[in-house]
């Protein structure tokens, strides 16, 4: 038995089933494992991840089973589950072997692999429905000093934003001022959601911040390309470490857009964010924030019928735990 | 042109409240099947699958800025709160607060869009001109490129419709009242033909503009969305089966993607309006929607399900199930050979789980252990299938033996400790449309008011 000990991320699974696949290993006798639990007469090669073979999986599961599928088994690896990188693999297996269409690739429900990958996925695709609609932004300040201070471990990303803050200040109001949202998912979900946000809002400069893996999203408002070179460097503050620099845009959605055709690649990074983190500490709102935020409370609040009140069919369709990220259901907001 | 008047000297907040809450009645749902990726300058997408952004405190989701124009109302229609003989507070937005309103909520991801609709104002084409006026802001000063739903007024100047079709995603006419008669007791200011004008016309306007795309990819596009209307249930007398034959007709003859059901809630003291001490009658639109989804996508007609002489649906069973105890004849169904449209109509088995089960069964038959894993409602399947030739138990294919366990089934688990609630199973394999039959429902079962 060969167990290949792989991160927490998709690369790494990626790269592990390359591996698997460059040693030509009989998958029966391969194993993919993402915790270090010990496994008696098993050979373990940890697995570093390497951004070439990741680059030809993706391209082979996506040649071979199509967008939908390949976008399904990314959202299975965003599950907090340490059997899904087994699973992947092995689904991954039972298609290539069975030359299975696009599309197809999950038709095969009866293997109990493709049903796991497949159950990850749609439960990660459940939670990302809800919070691509839950997701809350407040419009905040930038906070001056912290920007400036250079020991500070958010000072590079504060940076990244003054200078979109001051190229934008000639444009249309919007553009001057960033949008924050706090969400705290099972999964890991800004790999998708800052995609989606990232299309709808390309003028805006936004911060995604999910504090259950902190990790934070940052997505530059559109329209200053000349400066991105230089601020796309390592980062070099201790608190928080760029991952993902390069164009994200094109690696999880295909290039199917509508008539317009030549659209932009979408930029969005994300960082994570050590220990020592608090840029996000003290965000102030901006001036008119409170005041949209008590209208959609107001709205919220008329726009249901007395008359069919059902608190408990509200809960079934947005369970508590968004709540407590939603403007609308804050305690201190007249409901 | 006039603008409006009304409420001036309201705060924003004012106006809102009062025009939120006219326009609450209005169903919309942004599920329209319009995708539509970010033109990478200005703000907004679509997405077919529709997304919902909260939920309301009865259970119904929020996901468009719904809101009037103005409450503001020449009409005097018995059912509704802006009629002109009532005496309401009136408020009425100018469309730079509309555009604002709505740029600001969907920058911070609170809405989808924007669905308007208003009460007539001097006459329809002038409440038309309004409406088309805010739309065209909202697009081309404001650059809004996310989802909007409108509504077209009846009688309104057809150029005006076409124009506001062109900046809409969807656009709805409401036929308010099932019938021509229902219309003509509860609207006197509408008429059945004014109404079904300018759904024609929007209709061929959909079928011009899909050739018109056919030719230029880049041609703008009309109301691409398609049109959706809304039907009130039970302010009026007509039966179930005349409700459905109508929304039948209106998906063949007028190519609709949806019609809503609205149960009626009285909010007028008014002697020609009924009575309903047992509040909405909800369960009967949750009927009405299970029917229609059986429409539009299991292939049932209208005529299976209810007739002139069984013109009510059932209240225990869904339609579907309530089909097949009727239509015994039918079943059992053989999971591993029966095709997807047999599947469709088992109990218990979506259009998600047919699919599932026809990939599923290429690869070797299934047996009943795997047939739960891909999404099958055993308990209520199983009395209607069989599995390489075998039932699941030891059922008898008989009428009363199945209603008895379907309904009894649901008494032992699903009545709460009051004794009178019970889960209302879905049709559905997601479950958004699940609802509990309320205490008020069982009387007004009980005393045959549904
Ligand atoms: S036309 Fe009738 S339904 Fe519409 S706002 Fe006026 S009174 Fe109400």
């Amino acid at each position: 038995m060969t167990v290949y000990q792989c991160e927490d991320s998709m690369e790494s699974v990626f790269t592990a089933v390359y591996r698997a696949y460059e040693e030509k290993r009989p998958p029966e006798e391969v194993s993919l494992s993402m915790t270090d639990e010990p496994m008696l007469f098993a050979e373990f090669i940890p697995v570093e991840p390497d951004r070439e073979r990741t680059r030809k999986v993706v391209s082979t599961l996506w040649r071979n089973f199509g967008e939908d599928d390949y976008l399904k088994i990314c959202m299975a690896l965003a599950a907090p589950d340490p059997e899904k990188g087994q699973a992947v693999y092995r689904t991954i297996v039972h298609g290539l072997r069975d030359k299975c269409r696009q599309g197809h690739l999950f038709d095969d429900l009866k293997d109990d692999y493709v049903r796991k990958t497949f159950e990850l996925a749609r439960g990660v695709l459940r939670e990302y429905d809800h919070q691509r609609g839950f997701l809350r932004f407040k419009e905040v300040e930038l906070i001056q000093d912290c920007r400036n201070v250079a020991e500070d471990p958010g000072g590079e990303l504060w940076g990244e934003f003054s200078l979109c803050a001051d190229a934008g200040a000639s444009r249309e109001a919007g553009a001057r001022s960033v949008l924050y949202a706090r969400i705290g998912p099972k999964n890991h979900l800004l790999t998708f959601l800052m995609p989606h946000f990232a299309d709808r809002f390309p003028g805006e400069n936004f911060i995604i911040y999910d504090e259950s893996r902190k990790i934070i999203g940052i997505h530059p408002a559109e329209g200053r390309e000349e400066e991105k070179g230089e601020t796309s460097g390592t980062g070099k503050g201790e608190g928080i470490r760029k991952e993902q620099c390069e164009r994200k845009g094109g690696s999880f959605r295909g290039s199917s857009g509508d008539a317009a055709g030549e659209q932009k690649p979408m930029t969005w990074y994300l960082a994570s964010c050590g220990d020592g983190f608090t840029a996000l500490d003290g965000l102030r709102s901006s001036g008119r924030e409170l005041a949209y935020q008590e209208l959609f409370t107001y709205f919220c609040l008329k726009i249901a019928i007395r008359e069919r009140r059902n608190l408990e069919l509200q809960r079934n369709m947005l369970p508590l735990r968004f709540r407590e990220y939603m403007t609308e259901f804050q305690k201190n907001m007249k409901q | 042109m006039g603008a409006l008047t009304v409420g001036q000297g309201m705060t924003l907040m004012e106006k809102l409240g009062i025009l939120a809450d006219a326009a609450k009645y209005d169903v919309a749902c942004t599920s329209s099947g319009v995708d539509r990726r970010g033109n990478g300058h200005s703000s907004g997408n679509c997405v077919a699958c529709g997304i919902c952004h909260s939920f309301s405190a009865d259970g119904r989701c929020i996901s468009l800025l719904k809101i009037l124009l103005t409450n503001e109302c020449i009409y005097d229609c018995k059912y509704c709160i802006n009629r002109c003989s009532n005496d309401v507070p009136r408020a009425a937005f100018t469309p730079d607060e509309i555009c604002t309103l709505t740029m600001e909520f969907y920058r911070r991801n609170y809405i989808e869009g924007l669905f308007l609709s208003s009460g007539i104002v001097q006459s329809p084409t002038f409440t038309m001109e309004l409406i088309c006026r805010t739309l065209w802001l909202l697009r081309s000063r404001y650059r809004f490129n996310g989802y909007i739903h409108v509504k077209a007024i009846p009688g309104a100047d057809p150029e005006l419709i076409r124009q506001t079709g062109f900046l809409a995603d969807r656009m709805s006419v409401n036929l308010e009242l099932p019938t021509a008669e229902g219309l003509k007791s509860l609207a006197p200011n509408k008429h059945r033909r004014n109404i079904l004008t300018p759904m024609r016309q929007i209709q061929n306007g959909i079928h011009a503009n899909r050739n018109e795309l056919a030719l230029y990819r880049s041609a703008p596009r009309f109301v691409s969305g398609g049109q959706s209307t809304q039907m009130i249930i039970g302010a009026t007398g007509e039966s179930d089966y005349q409700i459905l034959e109508v929304a039948q007709s209106l998906y063949r003859k007028f190519e609709l993607k949806r019609v809503f059901y609205s149960a009626f809630v009285r909010v007028n003291e008014d002697r020609a309006l009924p009575a309903l001490p047992g509040g909405p009658p909800l369960l009967r639109e949750h009927r009405l929607y299970q029917a229609d989804w059986l429409l539009r996508f299991y292939g049932f007609q209208a005529e299976e399900l209810l007739s002139e002489s069984r013109p009510f649906f059932n209240v225990l069973l869904d339609p579907k199930e309530d089909w097949a105890v009727r239509h015994l004849e039918f079943f059992p169904v053989e999971i591993n050979r029966a095709s997807y449209e047999q599947l469709l109509r088992v109990p218990g088995v979506g259009v998600k789980s047919a699919k599932r089960i026809v990939a599923a069964r290429r690869n070797g038959n299934l047996n009943f252990e795997q047939l739960k894993k891909l999404g099958v409602v055993m308990k209520r399947a199983l009395y209607f299938i069989t599995c390489g030739g075998r039932m699941m138990y030891r059922t008898k294919l008989e009428e009363d033996y199945i209603v008895r366990n379907l309904t009894c089934e649901r008494n032992r688990i699903q009545f709460g400790s009051e004794g009178m609630t019970y889960r209302q199973m879905s049709l559905f394999d997601d479950g958004r449309f699940q609802r509990q039959v309320t205490p008020q429902e069982k009387l007004q079962v009980a005393v045959g008011q549904i």
